[in-house]
């Protein structure tokens, strides 16, 4: 049996052999090279083409995160989970969830706006946030417009470094304002390896993060787990 | 004889239009299906019946605008249909419950329709706004299936403009025997996708309880005074604790599993939300729609994780 999660950007495959989680991801179309001919029996799906792809069970993403969340940190009280197009955060004791689906800002989307602008991969934004000597503010908040306040900031004289750490504080505030009172605050999703977005995340909320080592499988594992 | 259409905005006591000898026309019922996408908008509902009444797409005699103690947005969109040509009455709910405020508005309403000249029409719509509440039972039971329900609840506010038409499509009601899983109430101002009951309930969630369309079936009189009673305990036109305390009542009685909570882009009533949120004691679903058309993916989404947040409970 697998855990199979078809995001809007890449598709991750999780299983659990002898107590050990394997898992491969590679990009959204890609999703069947993952398989090596497991058929639907034995799949249990989730993520944006759950009901897409072949599965004998298929559950949300907002299902999933919580149980895949809890094998690593079963106290977690809220989830954060940034997506290419939408961020989810699930407050696990309430049993409440928001999305923000309607507003690139606060989403993976946002991240490769910037990376795109500064032709550089979209994993060195964090790194490049870590060398920044000072962080501009920025009023902005919409994804877009953002460039343009980007551009603006170079023109004042701020480094590129500078101009991506201050983006990523523009994002985690976006986020803070979706995230609930809590005391175990788990971020996953791809952009939670970008270190200087989880440091603009760690300075807005004021609270320690717990990440799980590859955090962009949480959902295939929970979808596996959610059905086991 | 010709009967004049008279288009209302929200809800109007659709008793003084009949017994005026008017016909009722609630301008936001065919927007769902409508796939009209206005310019210039805050919220879609006014913005579209403003465009379709302005470009003459819907046809009406004169409007009554309910610019008080509901839609804020309809104050200003109910301005520009006036401007337009189309004659216009604004009508004013009372936000403290006075009876004796409501009719006077009443009264005022009465003469922009010419008075009175069939009064025998309060006692006819009584009798029907009965078989409302029996069409929500039965709902609330599985007999009648939630988008059957809806379909003819949201059309008590204007009861199609004829009663004789409407007892037909009450008497068409098609009965059915539904097995209900998780029992929802939907609050809020409706939706504004045409299939929204249906894809909840496909989605494994019974609306068992609309708030607004109850509206339109819970408040009758046999005259002016009586209606001016009833009607000034309009909830969405009272304060928010009134609402609340009424909402607890209906969702008690229908033993809900969870609320959702429809809210409309650039509607003022989003900013209830969190208190909604706060003082009903069961798990509520917040969605937000903006235009016309099929329930979205992202708001399926939501409804289905809601469904399996249920089923952990």
């Amino acid at each position: 049996m697998i855990g199979l999660d078809v995001g809007s950007t890449t598709a991750k495959v999780v299983s659990i052999e002898n107590g050990e989680i394997k898992y491969d991801i590679t990009g959204t179309h890609d999703w069947k090279n993952l398989l090596n001919g497991i058929e639907g029996e034995d799949i249990i799906s989730t993520g944006y083409f759950r009901n897409s792809v072949p599965h004998r069970a298929s559950v949300t993403e907002i299902t999933a995160a919580i149980y895949g969340v809890r094998h690593f940190f079963p106290d977690a009280d809220v989830i954060v989970d940034i997506g290419g197009q939408d961020t989810k955060v699930i407050d696990v004791r309430k049993n409440n969830f928001v999305i923000n689906d309607k507003c690139s800002a606060g989403t993976g989307a946002f991240l490769e706006f910037v990376a795109n602008y500064f032709k550089i991969e979209l994993k060195d934004l964090g790194m490049l946030h870590l060398k920044a000597k000072r962080i501009p503010d920025s009023n902005n908040t919409c994804g877009v417009f953002a460039i343009s306040e980007m551009i603006s900031q170079l023109v004042a004289g701020y480094s590129k470094e500078e101009v991506i750490a201050g983006m990523h504080k523009a994002f985690a505030r976006r986020i803070s304002f979706m995230v609930p009172e809590g005391e175990t605050i788990v971020l996953i999703g791809g952009a939670a390896k970008n270190e200087g977005l989880v440091s603009a995340l760690t300075d807005v909320l004021n609270k320690k993060i717990k990440i799980p080592g590859e955090p962009q499988i949480i959902n295939a594992l929970g979808a596996l787990k959610y059905y086991s | 004889m010709h009967v004049p259409k008279i288009g209302i905005t929200a809800l109007v006591p659709p008793e003084i239009i009949f017994a005026c000898a008017g016909s009722p026309f609630d301008v936001n019922n065919v927007i769902p299906a409508s796939r009209k996408y206005p310019k210039n908008k805050l919220c879609a509902w006014t913005a579209i019946w403003k465009d379709m009444l302005v470009q003459k797409e819907i046809k009406i005699d004169s409007l009554i605008v309910v610019a008080g103690g509901d839609c804020h947005n309809a104050l200003v969109d109910g301005q520009k249909v006036a401007m337009s040509g189309i004659p216009a009455h604004f009508f004013f709910y009372p936000f403290d419950g006075y009876a004796d405020y409501l009719g006077t508005q009443l009264a005022r309403l009465t003469d922009f329709l010419g008075g009175v000249k069939f009064p025998e029409k309060f006692k006819e719509i009584k009798k029907i706004k009965k078989l409302g509440r029996m069409i929500d039972l039965k709902r609330s039971l599985g007999e009648i299936s939630a988008g059957e329900a809806f379909s003819i609840l949201i059309s008590f506010s204007d009861l199609s403009g004829d009663l004789e038409v409407f007892q037909k499509n009450i008497d068409n009601i098609k009965e059915s025997d539904i097995e209900i899983n998780k029992r929802v109430a939907l609050i809020g101002v409706p939706p504004i996708y045409h299939d929204f009951h249906e894809t909840a309930q496909s989605l494994g969630l019974n609306i068992v309880f609309d708030e607004l369309p109850y509206e339109f079936i819970r408040h009758e009189g046999n005259n002016i005074k009586e209606l001016a009673r009833d009607y000034s305990n309009y909830t969405f036109a009272r304060p928010l604790d009134f609402r609340i305390g009424f909402l607890r009542k209906e969702l008690e009685k229908r033993d809900v599993d969870g609320v959702i909570h429809y809210t409309q882009f650039a509607c003022h009533h989003m900013l209830e939300d969190e208190i909604l949120r706060d003082e009903l004691d069961c798990p509520v679903l917040t969605i937000q729609g903006d235009l016309p058309g099929n329930t979205p993916q992202q708001i399926k989404l939501r409804l289905e994780a809601f469904r399996e947040m249920l089923e952990r409970l």
